[in-house]
């Protein structure tokens, strides 16, 4: 692993994370790890000894193939599933449960089909409690963030994938959270679609300041969105390397023939495909 | 939605091509659904006359469509009819609503703690299969001859169809859906009100359609042992009278307001769950 990790280049290392001052540390992985276990069958080991430290506003990307355990992780993070082991702190306090600091867009967009985009992306602030003139301002102003303004009144089904998948961004963003949480948000998107979101995130993402943890396994998706490539390795699910991305942000659509970016994408995939090929 | 468009279409077509109706009518006349549900009724009915009216059946055993009517309208205006189909609805409303609260709360109990389903379900699935006319002689020996004996037969035909249905959609509850909303910070009661009734409304819906549906065939059989009034005592009261028109005039007044129901329910079914996939095409 480590010899891997050298031949790509200098940029690339292992713990990377023991680098920060611990109040820039926002959220903190300690040694986690996730048992899938019943007592007929073999227990199945999704996370082991996962250590990640994200600091305030970073962009991480959690990158690796099927089954290597990134959206379990995301789970665990999210609060919708615990820890078997290990420790998992937000701002030095345990996460026990799923809250609006930490607010998830999912592959398959989850939107309310029985509500409008308006109604969707009010949904957080109703639940805060925010009375309804308010609540339709704040609605309206990320649905103009995230373009859909004039499709405030339609429903998700009257709408295209992508579009869906914007009215779920700006539902996450609605309650304002600290850390913006995405599971392989463009997966279900077609090739252009999901080249356009990529470029709306890396707007929206510096426009909007938050932590962001987003889930891949797209290579080249994972690098011109993140600060850091958070590379994991399945069976048990590890982290296997760090990438830090010294392009500037915002991301633009022509870092994408810039000479690091096309260099890294190729040596990661040159790195994983042995794994890939063994997941098929 | 679909019942709008479906009336724009009707009324938009002859306004559009009153030359064109003189042209070719017929096709585009018969691709309407109600034309045809129209037709086929008409169909029936006209089947009906012609093996009554040439006689190839015994007017006592079957009268014709137009002794019925004639049956029915007599009824109607003595005021017999109303008495009698205003008690059955009234049963079948108080009936079909206590099965609604039962089967809705134990659904959505069952459908969301799995350990309460497992104890449960066992006893929901052994009552069931009993059928209501089986429940008659105990009903009439808890309840005697009244309302209360009806009520309970309506009950206990539309409460198991209730909470299938209810805990089938709670089952069947997108994972992800809940969790969108509980990182949004949802309070257990708009989870409640905004995330699972409305995502279980497009299998709870047609599930009460049915339960109703039930319950008014509960309602006559009840009424054929039980009560002193409503249509089904008027069918078993006209059969020992020899009134023949009267008891096939009950049958389809039971026919026309239980496909009424059926109808209404489906447009309300169909304007709640206008966002769901079921409801599209």
């Amino acid at each position: 692993m480590t010899a891997n990790a050298a031949l790509i280049s200098p940029a690339i290392s292992s713990g990377l994370s023991s680098q920060f001052s611990p109040e820039d540390v926002q959220i903190d992985i300690r040694n986690v790890g996730k048992v899938y276990g019943s007592k007929t069958e073999e227990p199945v080991v999704a996370l082991d000894g996962v250590t990640l430290r994200i600091r305030r506003g970073e962009f991480i990307s959690l990158l690796g193939p099927s089954g290597c355990g990134k959206s379990t992780l995301l789970g665990i993070i999210a609060g919708f599933q615990s820890a078997t082991s290990g420790q998992l702190l937000q701002d030095g306090r345990p996460i026990t449960r799923p809250g609006p600091s930490r607010t998830v867009v999912f592959q398959d967009y989850a939107l309310f089909g029985w509500m409008t985009v308006q109604q969707n992306v009010e949904f957080g602030l109703k639940a805060k409690g925010m009375g309804r003139a308010e609540r339709a301002e704040i609605a309206r102003a990320l649905i103009a963030m995230v373009r859909l303004n004039g499709f405030e009144d339609k429903f998700p089904h009257q709408m295209s994938g992508g579009m869906k998948q914007r009215a779920a961004i700006a539902r996450a963003l609605a309650p304002d959270p600290d850390i913006l949480l995405m599971d392989e948000p463009f997966g279900a998107l077609d090739a252009q679609t999901r080249v356009l979101l990529q470029e709306e995130i890396a707007r929206i993402s510096s426009e909007a300041g938050k932590t962001v943890i987003f889930v891949t396994h797209g290579i080249d998706e994972a690098v011109f969105l993140a600060d850091r490539v958070v590379v994991m390795s399945p069976r048990p699910g590890r982290v296997r390397e760090e990438v830090l991305v010294p392009l500037p942000r915002p991301r633009t659509a022509e870092m994408r023939s810039d000479p690091w970016f096309v260099s890294t994408v190729n040596d990661l995939w040159e790195t994983l495909k042995p794994e890939w090929q063994k997941g098929e | 939605m679909g019942a709008n468009a479906e009336a724009g279409a009707m009324t938009a077509v002859p306004d559009r091509s009153v030359p064109a109706t003189r042209k070719m009518p017929w096709s585009r006349l018969l691709a309407d659904k109600s034309v045809r549900a129209g037709l086929g009724l008409a169909a029936f009915f006209a089947f009906w006359q012609a093996v009554t009216g040439l006689g190839l059946v015994d007017g006592f055993l079957l009268p014709s469509p137009f002794a019925v009517a004639q049956a029915l309208w007599d009824m109607a205006v003595d005021g017999s009819l109303w008495i009698h189909l205003a008690a059955s609805l009234q049963r079948v409303a108080v009936g079909f609503l206590l099965a609604c609260v039962v089967g809705l709360a134990l659904g959505l109990v069952c459908g969301w703690w799995r350990s309460v389903s497992d104890f449960v379900r066992p006893v929901v699935e052994a009552l069931r299969p009993i059928p209501p006319l089986a429940w008659i002689p105990i009903t009439i020996l808890w309840f005697g001859l009244g309302d209360a004996a009806s009520y309970f037969l309506v009950f206990l035909g539309a409460v198991f169809p209730a909470f299938v249905a209810t805990y089938t959609a709670v089952r069947g509850l997108d994972r992800n859906q809940m969790n969108a909303a509980l990182c949004l910070g949802a309070k257990p009661w708009q989870l409640f009100w905004d995330v699972l009734i409305p995502a279980s409304l497009p299998i709870i819906l047609p599930g009460l359609r049915i339960a109703l549906g039930v319950g008014w065939m509960c309602v006559v059989t009840a009424e054929l042992i039980a009560a002193q009034t409503g249509l089904g005592y008027l069918i078993q009261q006209s059969r020992m009278l020899f009134q023949i028109n009267n008891v096939v005039a009950g049958m389809v007044t039971i026919g026309l307001v239980g496909f009424a129901m059926s109808a209404i329910l489906e447009r309300i079914e169909r304007r709640v769950n206008a966002w769901a996939p079921s409801e599209r095409n």
